[in-house]
């Protein structure tokens, strides 16, 4: 049964809620604003009128800016080196998602649970965040080179010279040795993300686990994931993104070779556009990726986001 | 944009919060990441090509009210101008850069800014980033005329500067380069120790001599030959010598034909140049070809890793610096009938005035002096010296040459040595679609490394050049 009175004074309590926050909301939308502007400035404008340039058949450098239709999407559409890189990216991507998070879980446990010299670990697996992708790509480069590179050279040292491998220049290596170098780079930096998720998780959780018997496999594999999977979700988008525009790193060691073997659709975009005077073409495919990681991105975080747990 | 890829907030968030924190941080970076994806694919672009306004700002302190007369006149008055020019092979950039500072030193009131950088990437690939960001330098070394010209960013070499050279290639009937060198033969760049070693008495007369002469090399120990293929411009080198043999030497049109569709690469002499180019490869090459750099071909060669390097007389200082004590040889190699083709004919290329300098009295009559010294007598003699160049000018330079900048030297002036150009050298009606050198070179690789079948090859490089050459006209 309703109570008129106390409905009233409800009432009149919440419009007052409301207008107050109404009132907030439009202030809220000022604070907004200077970021808002920037960002337009920046990024919106940019990106649109880039959109105009998928249309045309502009080289980067004339003046002459020509209307073309859809001409540089067909080509996407039916171009094999598109396609290949393609390929390769999603193949780059799919491998660096699995890795940097297991490499990373691993590691956050690992620094969570020693006892000794904890932030020294914690310093040496996120010093490799702190160097730019080119410079991470020369230290590879002087690593894996064939003739000068150090593991080649220790290979030889303890007489296994006989499989030095053409890390970078072997199609069947090159792909795995950028897909390697790449976690060693990133994944401290989601060390990070998962330490700061494991660090949340009340003790008494796993202590009740332990109290019903669950070994040291079962209270990781029941209660540390599951209650992970909230970082889990931010470090693979952040994965995934991170994966689809892998650059310097191809930039820098092997030049999108042997060949076509380790282009992906970034390094692709910026040769087509830059060296092979195609820039309409190259804005094209940068506004085909923008949509893929658009659409893999949405997917992403919904399936993840069933997965996480509230405490 | 970085920061915005990388939002540092996550994990400060501690305890309940945390998981719809990050769930909703991750929706949110969703689409700025994505965003931010776009731009840093395209960056840098999106000022529609109009880079006139950073161009004039780069050398604005030099501007002048028009008619106030040339620097040269006025030499109290200062002039600043910037120079770009392709900084890959360490010989030309030291000379470059000491003929600039002895200009500046001779002339105090003009500076000169070299933004030349040494990159990763090639030198159109940095010019056109430079021209992006409106950076574009008012001298620069030109090496793709016809397509800056079209574009306008470049003006035709003043009248007054034509007569100290020999040759100016045309384009379109306009001259827009002052070449710093003429094109020099590339060769075979043998250790004579290696040689020696292997039982190689006499330098091969025919190809097919030169094969035995790899086996010899290969039965003695050594790998024959290095070659810096993670370079693509390297690649050049070898799959141009097959290409001028078969192709170019015999039909300089071949460009024009093969737009005009009057010839293909499945024709016979393609196919046996990239044929003799597999063979080769797969056979007597260092096996780190793929991952080795140009600029570290001298040291392998110099440590004894390899017999031989094909390139031009720009290695000879590079290898005399890393090792003055290593004796080498070099000479042109013949085709299977013992005749010898090398690169020699003229092409537009050198030092170019931009159209935003040229506007500038001051600036153009500051860039013009420089080119004058640059190719004084004295000067370029030291250059010319350093990068083992063959000199362009009209006048007689006299410079100190190695026994092999003297072979160098005896192949331009034998006229029984046929002379040619790279696939990507021709210009006018020759000109091949500017994107497609770099795609036919790792094609050659893919060739090589997954041991694919030539004709097939040869198929998609038709496939290809009409789709570019479709995408050129549109």
């Amino acid at each position: 049964m309703a109570m008129p009175y106390v409905s009233e004074e409800k009432k009149a309590l919440s419009a007052s809620v409301a207008k107050r926050r109404r009132k907030w909301q439009s202030y809220a939308l000022l604070f907004i604003l200077p970021s808002f502007i920037l960002y337009a400035l920046f990024v919106i404008v940019p990106t649109a009128s880039s959109a105009y340039l998928s249309f045309t058949s502009w080289d980067g450098v004339s003046s002459d800016i020509r209307y073309i239709g859809f001409a540089n999407f067909e080509e996407i559409w039916h171009s094999e080196r598109v396609h290949n890189a393609l390929k390769n990216t999603l193949l780059i991507t799919a491998a660096l998602v699995v890795l940097e998070n297991v490499v990373a879980i691993a590691l956050a446990m690992l620094v969570d649970n020693v006892r000794w010299l904890r932030n020294l670990f914690r310093t040496v697996f996120y010093f490799p965040v702190l160097l730019s992708g080119i410079v991470m790509g020369f230290i590879w480069n002087i690593i894996l080179n064939y003739n000068f590179g150090v593991l080649n050279q220790l290979l030889a040292k303890i007489g296994l010279e006989s499989i030095a491998i053409d890390w970078l220049g072997d199609p069947n290596y090159a792909m795995i040795s950028i897909i390697l170098s790449t976690v060693w780079k990133s994944a401290g930096y989601y060390m990070v993300i998962y330490l700061a998720g494991l660090q949340s998780i009340p003790a008494d959780l796993s202590e009740a686990a332990a109290i019903d018997g669950a070994n040291r496999w079962q209270q990781f594999r029941h209660v540390t994931l599951p209650l992970l999977a909230g970082a889990m979700t931010v470090c693979s988008v952040l994965s995934m993104i991170g994966s689809l525009k892998i650059f310097d790193q191809i930039a820098v060691m092997t030049d999108g070779g042997p060949g076509f073997a380790t282009e992906t659709l970034t390094y692709i975009i910026y040769k087509v556009g830059f060296s092979e005077m195609r820039q309409g073409f190259g804005t094209a495919m940068a506004l085909v990726l923008f949509l893929l990681i658009l659409i893999i991105t949405v997917i992403q975080v919904k399936v993840l986001r069933k997965r996480e747990v509230q405490l | 944009m970085l920061r915005a890829a990388r939002p540092d907030n996550i994990y400060t968030n501690r305890g309940d919060e945390y998981t719809m924190v990050s769930t909703k941080t991750a929706k949110l970076v969703t689409l700025p990441l994505a965003l931010a994806l776009v731009l840093s694919a395209c960056g840098g672009n999106n000022d529609g090509g109009s880079n006139g306004a950073g161009a004039s700002a780069s050398g604005g302190e030099a501007s002048q009210p028009a008619g106030s007369g040339g620097a040269s006149s006025s030499p109290a008055k200062e002039v600043s101008f910037t120079i770009g020019y392709a900084t890959g092979d360490p010989a030309t950039k030291q000379a470059i850069a000491d003929s600039i500072k002895a200009f500046t030193e001779a002339n105090p009131t003009i500076k000169i800014k070299d933004i030349s950088e040494g990159t990763t990437s090639s030198y159109l690939d940095w010019l056109k980033t430079k021209d992006a960001v409106g950076e574009f330098p008012d001298l620069v070394e030109m090496r793709d005329t016809e397509v800056f010209a079209e574009a306008g960013k470049i003006v035709e070499l003043p009248s007054e500067l034509r007569d100290l050279f020999k040759t100016l290639p045309a384009v379109d009937g306009k001259i827009y380069n002052a070449p710093l060198t003429l094109n020099a033969p590339q060769g075979i760049i043998y250790s004579k120790k290696a040689y020696e070693e292997a039982g190689i008495t006499e330098l091969p007369k025919t190809y097919d001599e030169f094969l035995a002469a790899q086996e010899k090399l290969k039965a003695s120990g050594i790998t024959p030959i290095v070659v810096g293929g993670k370079d693509i411009f390297h690649m050049g080198f070898w799959l141009n010598k097959f290409l001028i043999d078969e192709v170019y030497a015999s039909d300089p049109d071949w460009n024009s034909k093969r737009t005009a569709k009057q010839v293909s690469f499945t024709d016979a002499n393609v196919v046996q140049a990239m044929t003799d180019y597999k063979e080769l490869f797969s056979k007597y090459v260092d096996k780190g070809w793929l991952s080795t750099a140009d600029n570290q071909t001298a040291s392998i060669l110099v440590a004894g890793k390899a017999a031989q390097l094909f390139s031009g007389p720009w290695m000879f200082t590079q290898i005399q610096q890393a090792d003055p004590s290593f004796e080498f040889g070099f000479y042109a190699l013949p085709d299977r009938e013992g005749k010898r083709s090398v690169i020699g004919l003229p092409s537009p290329a050198g030092w170019s005035l931009s159209s935003e300098a040229a506007k500038n009295a001051d600036k153009a009559a500051a860039i013009e002096s420089f080119i004058r010294f640059f190719f004084s007598k004295d000067q370029y003699a030291k250059y010319l010296t350093t990068v083992n160049g063959i000199p362009s000018t009209k006048e007689e330079i006299s410079y100190q040459t190695t026994e092999q900048m003297q072979t160098v030297l005896e192949l331009m002036n034998d006229e029984t040595v046929a002379k040619s150009l790279a696939i990507n050298n021709w210009w006018g009606e020759n000109q091949i679609p500017p994107q497609f050198r770099n795609w036919y070179y790792k094609l050659m690789q893919e060739l090589v490394v997954k041991d694919g079948d030539v004709a097939e090859y040869m198929k998609k490089a038709d496939e290809e050049y009409d789709t570019e050459v479709a995408a050129n006209q549109q």
